[in-house]
């Protein structure tokens, strides 16, 4: 009945002027992403898992390609994303990328936290996760050294996990959009605020922290253009193609997280950004201080200057902290997401990190 | 002549957007970096919270009631199983670690021996050589 109804309109639209049909089409084809359009496949790039703890597991992508970089290299990104945001889609993807390039890439992937997982901390992701994976890559790619990539949040673990373990043979670090200064996180510092912000509370009440309430602060940030501009963007630009792909691409990233450990966000937001302990030498996990000046590795810390998640300032930070000899921050002229997604991550983000690994493996 | 139709609900609703995020966007940008904004955000938390409490509260009740489990009956189960994989994982690295030291072990063992074996080798050349000193002395 549906079906014939709009046939009739169809068939009413074909016999009207050409500009009439594409405004038609248009709102035709809005309705149909929003509504009955099934949501974009993601993380293609075929794989294997070599190691499993917990939900985490560890992928090497396309182990048979010849790898022609002789340093594998290890991605680890944020607790409240799912793996695929490195893998998005082909053509579109950084391990894709990599792996074409002869790269030996891996991925450790934390999996879904259940309720049961609320009490894990930061430090049991950087001390009992994150060095046995390094371990398992080193075995399997039967190599001496490598490298490790930390995408947002993941980047900051990976810093803490890189200054404790100087034991490892990590020869080059890169860090995209990773905050490290927390002593202005912009509207952040703001909101969450000890005198407002009832951090043991929420955690004591919801366990584990929904991705909705973080997506929720996340767009709050910029309530207009998070909350609406996608959709007049998709009304805009519904009739080309490519554009829908990546707009639904990017819609299925930010409303596909999954929930923060408890103890953790307790840690990340107390630690972090209320008290600002990392840049200042103040952070302590299982009663070691963590003392960025200890990263000696070779680093790229890249930010991007319309980012509100991670503002450059507390990307740029790093820099003066480590004791690296050989040390480069890049600033895109992108946002947040758009670093890894989208035309400035797939011209200027995969060049950058594959020239840069390159160079840096020799 | 025009590209699109003389009412586009599509241009009207973009026109609207834009408009009002030029309009507002600073004015709202002041309003969340301003103290009252979060506290009010804080207030607001609180409420959620206590509403949140209050549900999973009723929620155990009633599950307790009718002799059922809760979701932190079953979390504690979850745990017990993740808590078992941990000390095989534990077992697993003591494996690993006692394989490398074994093979550190073995090949050091080797080098011992192929050098005894060495040795042993200059031994017999050394005492063949004085059994042939001894015969030729013996001749003359």
């Amino acid at each position: 009945m549906i079906y014939s109804s709009w046939k009739e309109v169809d068939n009413w639209v074909d016999k009207m002027p050409d500009e009439y049909k594409s405004s038609y089409n248009r709102l035709k084809r809005f309705s149909e992403v929003l509504t009955t359009e099934p949501e974009p496949l993601v993380g293609q790039t075929p794989k294997e898992v070599i190691w499993t703890k917990n939900k985490s597991k560890l992928y090497r992508y396309q182990p048979a390609i010849k790898k022609t970089n002789k340093v594998p290299i290890l991605m680890v990104y944020a607790l409240i994303n799912k793996p695929y945001i490195l893998d998005l889609s082909p053509g579109n993807s950084l391990i894709e990328h990599l792996t074409n390039q002869g790269h030996d890439v891996y991925l450790l992937d934390w999996g879904t936290a259940g309720y049961e997982d609320r009490h894990m901390k930061l430090e049991d992701y950087i001390m009992d996760y994150i060095p046995r994976a390094t371990k398992k890559v080193l075995q399997t790619s039967n190599a001496k050294e490598l490298s490790v990539l930390g995408y947002c949040m993941g980047g900051t673990m990976t810093s803490i996990f890189a200054a404790l373990h100087p034991e490892l043979p990590i020869r080059n670090l890169i860090f995209m959009t990773s905050p490290f200064d927390f002593s202005d996180a912009g509207h952040y510092t703001n909101w969450l605020d000890k005198r407002y912000f009832n951090l043991d509370k929420l955690v004591d009440t919801m366990g584990n922290i929904s991705p909705e309430f973080i997506d929720f602060g996340n767009k709050l940030l910029n309530p207009i253009q998070n909350f609406y501009g996608p959709y007049v963007s998709l009304a805009e630009r519904a009739d080309n193609e490519n554009f829908v792909e990546g707009w639904k691409l990017m819609q299925k990233w930010l409303k596909d997280g999954i929930p923060f450990p408890g103890e953790s966000y307790r840690q990340w937001i107390g630690e972090f950004y209320q008290e600002n302990k990392l840049i200042n030498d103040e952070l302590y996990v299982r009663g070691r201080q963590v003392k960025l000046s200890e990263i000696k590795a070779n680093v790229l810390n890249i930010a991007a200057s319309r980012d509100n998640i991670a503002l450059p300032h507390q990307v740029e930070a790093l820099n003066d902290k480590i004791s690296s000899k050989n040390k480069t921050f890049h600033l895109l002229e992108t946002g947040h997401v758009s670093v890894t997604v989208g035309r400035t991550a797939i011209n200027e983000t995969y060049p950058l990190i594959d020239e840069w690994l390159v160079e840096h493996s020799k | 002549m025009s590209h699109t139709l003389p009412i586009d609900p599509f241009k009207i609703w973009q026109d609207i957007y834009n408009k009002t995020e030029n309009a507002w966007s600073d004015a709202i940008q002041d309003t969340l970096g301003k103290e009252s904004f979060s506290e009010g955000l804080g207030q607001t938390l609180n409420s959620y919270l206590q509403y949140q409490e209050f549900v999973t509260k009723t929620a155990e009740a009633y599950l307790t009631q009718f002799n059922m489990p809760s979701r932190d009956e079953v979390a504690n189960v979850a745990s017990l199983v993740i808590n078992t994989e941990n000390k095989i994982d534990h077992l697993e690295d003591q494996l690993e670690q006692l394989a490398e030291e074994n093979t550190k072990e073995i090949n050091s063992l080797k080098r011992t021996i192929s050098n005894l074996d060495k040795k042993l080798d200059r031994v017999l050349a050394e005492i063949e050589k004085n059994e042939k000193a001894g015969a030729t002395a013996k001749k003359k």
